[in-house]
């Protein structure tokens, strides 16, 4: 399998935002090559009028009006706290623009 | 009483003949964990004020002689991704490490409503990525039932509490088997209910159209009032069904011996290990004495399962897991750069196996591959899934193996992905076609522990349940 090389697996990690670890590249890429390896079988199976399955159970839009179901207060503040940093019950991240 | 012999069931008449009250057992588990888990490893963090709390208002609804829910005062362990107010949600991830749940999940939500005890949060596969809860980034949880062992995964460290009388049940989660083959490798009950059954609010999610939450336990009764209690439709998870529940009455063994059970040729050509075969045929054989019929079945695309569902997953994972950016829920580096704050968060937070499936979600998903394989996987889904439809045209019920082999030793699979998602080739089509199913210990006193899976119609929990139930009483006979 060429589709995963060092590459390509610079450029998938650049879209997933992760640096990986140059020591363990090598085998990343060769485990990554056996798996899309194994995939390959699926190739052989003819699914021309088969309609894609795409989740759930029963597949029904749920709607509700565009209110307030609960009062949120409590729950609103415990996630704010939650967050890394905060300031006067606003969340405060780092600067986006220089 | 012994903690060893106590069930939900049980548990509940104690309290009413007064034979103990909620609080001394809820002692008595939290000794025990002191003990025992040391050496098992099961738990991640232990909520010990709450627990005592909870069990003693089940204990003053006694002395009042007020009515108690068959959940009162029971203690049980959660796995650590489903969020219970005011205690740690690790995920068993650096990247949560310090965070701390600030709401409920639904089902918490309904199991404190019914007096239920969290004596703590379990160990479990990094986000519930793995099959032998190897990949936890804190602790790696023994199998109780033999040390050298990997207790199974991603539900491992549930198992292994409820498995070692740590807890008299657990929860789990299941995306592709980590309530069912966990539980087959430490000889309890594990339920993974239809997708849609039970809200996934409060799960931290991993594949969204795959995950639900499941109840492990000592049987199969006590798996029935935990479903029941969790199941329902909630407005927090779109996704959860309010379903048909026109069958109130219990099932007989006479209902029972007018089903049929199929067995699917494709899940016994091969593969099976010799104990796991021999437990198979047993547990036919002892179906078969009550009378259950049975029918050969074929479920053709199964061979497949494998490469749809490693394919489906990891395209949600990836977009799953990038809201941990290190913006929200946790920091664990800092950057003046965001673009470098991302990055550095996401792999100082993240093990390999979740970041080897980002990667692969990423790559199935990009422009050019698309089709070649996510695409194309959905379709085979579709397959899948008619293959059980098909199959429920002739049988009632599908019996199974859990897993191919009895539980593996620690490392010997974790460096080959492959060998270990190969763990699951039987739990998985379940999940990928929504159906419920359990996984049952087919022995009483195994050497290694061996389940069967029974796997039923769509929002048909009652009849496998009811099935397993009789399996059970039939197994403790003989």
């Amino acid at each position: 399998m060429s589709e995963i090389n060092k590459k390509s697996l610079e450029h998938l990690a650049d879209l997933a935002r992760l640096e990986i670890n140059p020591k363990k590249e090598e085998k990343f890429i060769k485990d990554l090559q056996s798996i899309l390896g194994h995939f390959q079988e699926l190739q052989s199976l003819n699914t021309e009028n088969v309609l894609p399955m795409t989740g759930g159970t029963q597949m029904k839009n749920v709607f509700r009006e565009d209110d307030q179901k609960r009062d949120k207060t409590v729950e609103t503040r415990n996630v704010v706290d939650a967050f890394p940093e905060r300031e006067k019950g606003y969340l405060r991240i780092p600067p986006v623009f220089k | 009483m012994h903690l060893h012999d106590l069930t939900i069931k049980k548990f509940h008449q104690g309290l009413l003949d007064k034979k103990f009250s909620a609080a001394e057992i809820v002692k008595e588990y939290y000794n025990r964990i002191e003990v025992r888990d040391r050496e098992i490893n099961a738990y991640l963090s232990l909520a010990k004020e709450d627990a005592f709390l909870q069990a003693e208002k089940t204990d003053i609804k006694v002395a009042k002689g007020e009515s108690l829910s068959p959940l009162d005062g029971a203690p049980l362990a959660i796995k650590d991704n489903i969020l219970i107010s005011g205690q740690p949600a690790t995920a068993a991830s650096k990247m949560l490490e310090k965070y701390i749940a600030s709401y409920d999940a639904t089902v918490i939500n309904k199991l404190k409503s019914s007096g239920a005890v969290f004596l703590g949060k379990t160990n479990m596969d990094e986000f519930a990525m793995g099959s032998s809860t190897e990949t936890s980034a804190f602790k790696k949880t023994k199998n109780p039932r033999d040390l050298e062992r990997v207790p199974g995964g991603s539900s491992g460290g549930s198992v292994a509490a409820v498995a070692d009388s740590m807890a008299l049940a657990a929860l789990g989660s299941d995306t592709g088997g980590s309530i069912r083959q966990p539980a087959s490798f430490c000889s309890v009950v594990g339920l993974k209910p239809t997708y849609g059954a039970v809200s996934r609010y409060g799960l931290i999610a991993m594949a969204s159209s795959l995950d639900q939450i499941g109840p492990i336990t000592k049987t199969v009764e006590d798996a029935e009032i935990l479903f029941k209690t969790m199941a329902g439709v909630d407005l927090l998870d779109s996704t959860s069904v309010d379903f048909p529940k026109e069958d109130k009455h219990e099932l007989t063994l006479d209902d029972l011996k007018n089903m049929t059970i199929g067995i699917p040729e494709e899940y016994f050509v091969g593969g099976l290990d010799q104990p796991t075969s021999q437990a198979l045929d047993n547990s036919i054989k002892l179906f078969k004495s009550l009378g259950i019929h049975f029918k050969n079945i074929r479920l053709p695309h199964t061979q497949y399962a494998l490469s749809c569902y490693y394919i489906i997953m990891p395209a949600e994972v990836s977009s799953n897991l990038s809201r941990l950016d290190g913006i929200r829920y946790s920091r664990l580096k800092d950057s003046n750069n965001l673009l470098d704050l991302y990055r550095q968060n996401k792999s100082a937070g993240f093990g390999d196996e979740v970041q080897r499936r980002i990667i692969l979600g990423t790559f199935v998903l990009s422009s050019g591959y698309y089709d070649a394989y996510y695409s194309k996987a959905q379709k085979v889904r579709s397959l899948i899934k008619n293959d059980f439809t098909e199959a429920f045209k002739e049988v009632d019920m599908i019996l199974t193996p859990v897993a191919p082999t009895v539980p593996f030793k620690f490392g010997e699979r974790i460096d080959d992905p492959l060998a270990m998602y190969l763990s699951d080739i039987f739990t998985i089509p379940v999940n990928l076609a929504g159906l419920p199913a359990i996984s049952i210990p087919a022995n009483q006193k195994p050497e290694l522990p061996v389940g069967f899976q029974l796997i039923g119609k769509h929002w048909r929990e009652r009849d496998i349940l009811t099935a397993g139930k009789y399996y059970e009483q039939a197994k403790y006979i003989t």
